[in-house]
């Protein structure tokens, strides 16, 4: 499935990876765990293809095709879903139109057919009622006055309705409280299944308790300084991220 | 970021323009340049009686005391009067016109026009083909005008102007310049003189008028200029819906097109007045192109009147035009929702004017201006509450999207408030498209081209909305052609 | 057209007048038929300036036009000065010149004001002002004139790359009065912020004029005017920004709030942006309207007269652009000016 290997790259002349190396099988939830400035958000941006991060060596590939030669449309269309930190608003653009625009965008890219009006109604109809979005929200512009919890479970439904084959949470808990956090990782939780992957990227282990993670990679200073089971995001809630980030320096 | 650069290089390569060709008729022209005979000739061409020669008279010897305006951010080469044509009309044969007789050229010109299948219908007289009354001003003479019975059943009169002075002299003489007076500027005061044709509507109390009218202009012939002069009457309680598009041939020399539109709107009557324009812009050089200097203005003279401008300019190489409100009777509204487009060197300076005079008028200002190219992009408004209007409401949202380095967008609003119970709201934006909203839009999975079209439609929507159904598809496509180029 | 070339010519035909696109709303043609004869020497006032209150290191006062022509800081030098113009004349003309240079990381604070001692005069106030890098200036100024004066005063500010410029005017306005601000914003992290306060009433006129222009990449512009009228007094607001090509980066924000207070009173106001560069933030907000009958009803159920009610509300409106002024002492002086100026008025205010 996803596989990064020694990835070097630069925003703005500094470089902010330093040899990142990542392997996530197919089936397997992995978390990237990591100090503020460890380079989090750099690797979701980098594998989602935003200009302006520079691969200056490394590679990384979804299931053995080369991400880092695609634009991110590209990606997308290969199954690769970012979800958004921040998410975007888009003013005037309905959400359902913007979904069904992307959905068939991706269609048209991977030569299948577009989804039809009813089809498509129906799946938005099914996936809004699990994640609680009122259907009427669907119709207004795309995360225009949304709280950051309904910009989330947004987030999570176009990851329903597109349905990826590699997701990439960033921060997904930022912003969230208790409700809408257990609302949002039942959606991502409904996701797993043996042929995706998923690479959930956070600072806290808060998340880790409704999103059981097989893996758990510490991001330190540019590169991942440890590895292990669950038990390491247990273990940092305890030590906290120093002893990593002097091993990274 | 390499989208915005991209979309930059689609949008220099200026698509030569679709409605590029001339259509091959013999014109029955006057003779070059402007004189009081010149007046006089169009005014006998078109069987005039003499009041309104008198009135064009005096119109051209106040024109010929006033100076042309040079407030506007547009910039051209001074206008010789002398060099173009006032007059030419297709040669057709006399008396009222079927559609068998209208002569087969301009048919196939209105299929290259690309006017939608179903208004071609209209005016091709096929039986079941929607209700649309189908005004076509064919260089400057109606040639066209369909559904005159249906609309007469109900006492709408819609027909071309130079019938209208000839069939409803008392209407003409009671409405005609008491709305834009013949002085009211350089571009009207021209208009009053050698205006040719347009369409003249009245729509008597109580009415609602059975189908949205509509008119097609185009500029035909080399060298002429093109001043229509519409009238509108709402009178008490009636409701009409007007629809404009415009598209004109390709041209080397630029052509002057100065239209006056008057709206008159009594008691409890509305008029919504809804525009595409989309007149040649001009060469990638920026060489030629229409020159639209159009004076449209709204008199809600009533009380609970109310007036809707609703335009999508994308076309002419400079553009100078404020459709206007003035808010006389109480409780009367106006809106205006407008989309300019500029591209490659084109100039738009655009904008309205909201005057309240009566009590409790209200006024909604939407404007979406998006710069691309060498193009100049100005909003100018202007709101004002006179000291007796007292609860007047004003909502002015007025935002400005550039795309590319070499263009301008300016916003020129003056507020003008003289009671102690207006309220007035004014908002304004400028900013480019946002490298952000790109990004995430690709992320799911929309290419480049298609996500600044989602983008850009995302921006116009709230103006777009207001179209009616059959216009706002056409200028959704309009949007997109006069944007990315060779986007597609 | 200029006030200048008017007064030193006594050609009263020379003053702009609302034909002038820039003085639309301010015709200074028909408030003056003939420029006045010139000042006399006068006197210094008896009475202290209005920043009297605060400690400044060193005081400037021009009286009629005569004073110091020239105020300069070194390199990294910090100063505080109170710089008083003042109008001692009856039915005659000045005009005050001054030139201001802060040497590249010096700090200003100007404490300024015009003071009309005496009434019916017509004077004219010109400052260069010229920061260079890494200086800052800060600029408060208060405009005390007499109700039938005419004054205007200008400012033409060069900003260099890094300097910061924090200015707030307020004023109640005279029988025709212009205070207009031009600045050259270099960007590259330079910074301005231009505010100003408006309390007008009887037939006072005011008009504050500013045109900010962008000439490099990366500055930021933040411009907020608040103000009331009240009477058959007449307020103008003129803001533009330009930003020029290549001055990408910019971020500009502009506020204009207003509240009419009488149905003699006019508010015009024309916030304008002039944008030649695609990547920019530009946006201005400008309304206009009477003040809250919620808000006031609400505090006269509290047991508060409405003359109070009103004049508390008022006072609360102009608050906003006071509290944006950084240095305490100075924003206590503006304070106590908007609670004197913010609760008078014969419309029952």
């Amino acid at each position: 499935m996803l596989s990064v290997s020694n990835l070097h790259v630069a925003v703005g002349g500094t470089e902010i990876l330093k040899g990142l190396s990542l392997e996530i099988p197919a089936g397997e939830v992995h978390a990237v765990m990591g100090p503020n400035g460890a380079g989090k958000s750099t690797l979701s941006y980098t594998l989602a293809g935003r200009q302006g991060y520079e691969v200056t060596s490394g590679s990384a590939s979804l299931n053995g095709e080369d991400l880092l030669a695609m634009a991110a449309n590209e990606r997308a269309a290969k199954g690769l879903f970012l979800s958004f930190q921040y998410p975007l608003e888009i003013p005037g653009v309905p959400s359902l139109t913007f979904i069904r625009t992307a959905l068939n965008a991706q269609r048209k890219a991977r030569g299948e057919d577009e989804i039809g009006a009813p089809a498509f109604l129906k799946l938005a109809r099914e996936q809004a009622a699990k994640l609680k979005i009122e259907f009427d929200m669907l119709k207004r512009p795309l995360n225009v006055g949304f709280s950051g919890g309904e910009k989330k479970r947004m987030e999570i439904f176009q990851m329903a309705m597109l349905s990826p084959q590699f997701l990439i949470l960033d921060e997904t808990d930022s912003g969230l409280d208790i409700d809408a956090l257990r609302i949002v990782s039942e959606g991502v939780n409904a996701l797993r299944s043996p042929e995706r992957g998923m690479l959930v990227i956070t600072h806290y282990q808060r998340l880790l308790d409704y999103i059981k993670p097989d893996r758990v990679h510490v991001l330190a200073g540019g590169k991942i300084v440890a590895s292990g089971g669950p038990e390491l995001a247990l273990e940092l809630e305890d030590t906290g991220y120093d002893r990593f980030a002097q091993a990274a320096a | 970021m390499a989208a915005v650069k991209q979309t930059i290089d689609q949008v220099e390569q200026l698509e030569a323009y679709e409605h590029g060709f001339v259509t091959d008729i013999a014109q029955d022209f006057a003779p070059k340049g402007l004189s009081e005979d010149i007046v006089r000739f169009i005014s006998a061409k078109k069987q005039e009686p003499d009041w309104m020669l008198q009135w064009r008279l005096e119109a051209y010897a106040r024109w010929l005391a006033m100076d042309a305006p040079d407030w506007a951010k547009v910039s051209f080469p001074k206008i010789d009067f002398q060099d173009l044509y006032y007059y030419a009309a297709p040669s057709q044969k006399a008396g009222p016109m079927s559609l068998d007789e209208v002569d087969p050229e301009l048919l196939k010109t209105y299929a290259k026009l690309g006017i939608p299948l179903r208004e071609q219908e209209v005016l091709a007289g096929v039986q079941g083909a929607p209700r649309y009354a189908v005004d076509a001003v064919f260089d400057s003479v109606s040639v066209v005008t369909t559904f005159k019975n249906e609309l007469a059943e109900v006492g709408v009169i819609f027909c071309s102007f130079s019938e209208a002075v000839r069939e409803h002299p008392d209407l003409i003489k009671r409405y005609l310049g008491t709305v834009v007076p013949t002085t009211d500027n350089y571009y009207a005061c021209l208009n009053s003189a050698v205006f040719s044709d347009g369409s003249f509507v009245y729509v008597p109390p109580g009415v609602r008028c059975p189908m949205e009218l509509s008119t097609y202009f185009r500029i035909n012939a080399q060298n002429t200029g093109q001043f229509e002069r519409t009238l509108i009457i709402a009178d008490k309680g009636a409701y009409v819906s007007y629809l404009e598009g415009c598209t004109a041939p390709q041209r080397d020399e630029n052509q002057l097109h100065a239209a006056v539109v008057e709206l008159v709107v009594l008691d409890d009557a509305e008029i919504k007045y809804s525009t595409v324009q989309n007149w040649y812009p001009g060469d990638a050089e920026g060489k030629g192109g229409i020159y639209n200097f159009v004076t449209k203005r709204a008199d809600c003279r009533g009380d609970r009147s109310k007036v809707s401008w609703t335009q999508v300019e994308t076309g002419s190489a400079v553009t100078w035009k404020y459709p206007s409100c003035i808010l006389r009777g109480d409780d009367s509204v106006g809106e205006f929702y407008s989309i300019a487009i500029t591209n490659g060197h084109q100039q738009a300076d655009t904008g309205t004017k909201m005057i309240h005079l009566g009590k409790n008028t209200r006024s909604r200002i939407i404007s979406k201006g998006i710069s691309a190219g060498k193009s100049s992009n100005t909003y100018r408004g202007l709101v004002s509450a006179h000291a007796k209007a007292t609860g007047t409401r004003n909502f002015t949202q007025c935002d400005s999207l550039l795309i590319g380095k070499a263009s301008g967008a300016h916003t020129v609003p003056y507020i003008e408030a003289r009671n102690a119970s207006s309220k007035f709201e004014h908002e304004a934006t400028t900013t480019r498209l946002s490298d952000d909203q790109l990004f995430y839009v690709m992320q799911r999975g929309l290419s480049q081209e298609e996500a600044v079209q989602l983008l850009v439609n995302g921006f116009v929507r709230e103006v777009l909305q207001e179209l009616p159904m059959e216009f706002a598809v056409e200028a959704q496509k309009l949007v997109a052609i006069s944007l990315e180029g060779s986007v597609g | 057209m200029s006030v200048s070339e008017a007064l030193k010519s006594r050609d009263a035909s020379l003053l702009p007048s609302r034909r002038d696109e820039a003085w639309r709303y301010t015709d200074l043609r028909a408030a003056v038929r003939t420029i006045p004869e010139p000042s006399p020497l006068g006197t210094v006032p008896a009475a202290p300036g209005p920043f009297a209150a605060i400690k400044a290191d060193r005081a400037l006062v021009i009286i009629n036009g005569r004073g110091p022509e020239v105020l300069s800081l070194d390199t990294g030098q910090v100063l505080c000065v109170e710089l008083r113009l003042v109008a001692d004349s009856h039915a005659t003309s000045h005009q005050s010149d001054l030139r201001i240079d802060l040497a590249s990381g010096a700090h200003l604070t100007l404490l300024e004001s015009h003071e009309g001692r005496g009434a019916a005069y017509l004077s004219s106030a010109n400052l260069i002002v010229h920061l260079a890098e890494g200086a800052s200036l800060e600029r408060v100024v208060i405009l005390d004139e007499p109700s039938d004066a005419v004054s205007v005063i200008t400012a033409d500010i060069t900003l260099s790359p890094g300097a910061s410029l924090k200015q707030t005017v307020l004023t109640r306005g005279a029988s025709r009065q212009r205070f207009e601000t031009q600045v050259t914003h270099p960007g590259g992290g330079a910074s301005v912020r231009l505010d100003g306060v408006y309390m007008l009433a009887d037939k006072c006129h005011t008009d504050l004029t500013t045109i900010v222009t962008h000439v490099g990449p990366g500055g930021t512009t933040d411009q907020l005017t608040k103000g009331a009228v009240r009477d058959a007094s007449r307020a103008v607001f003129q803001g533009q920004i330009q930003v020029q090509p290549g001055a990408d980066q910019t971020d500009a924000r502009m506020g204009h709030h207003a509240l009419i207070l009488s149905d003699r009173a006019e508010i015009d106001a024309k916030p304008e942006l002039e944008i030649f560069a695609d990547d920019v933030s530009c946006a201005h907000g400008n309304t206009v309207g009477a003040l809250d009958e919620d808000a006031l009803f609400y505090i006269c159920s509290r047991g508060v007269p409405l003359d109070q009610a009103r004049a508390m509300l008022v006072q609360a409106f102009g608050l906003e652009v006071i509290g944006r002024i950084e240095t305490e002492a100075v924003r206590e002086v503006a304070q106590a000016w908007l609670a004197e100026v913010g609760a008078g008025g014969s419309d029952g205010l």
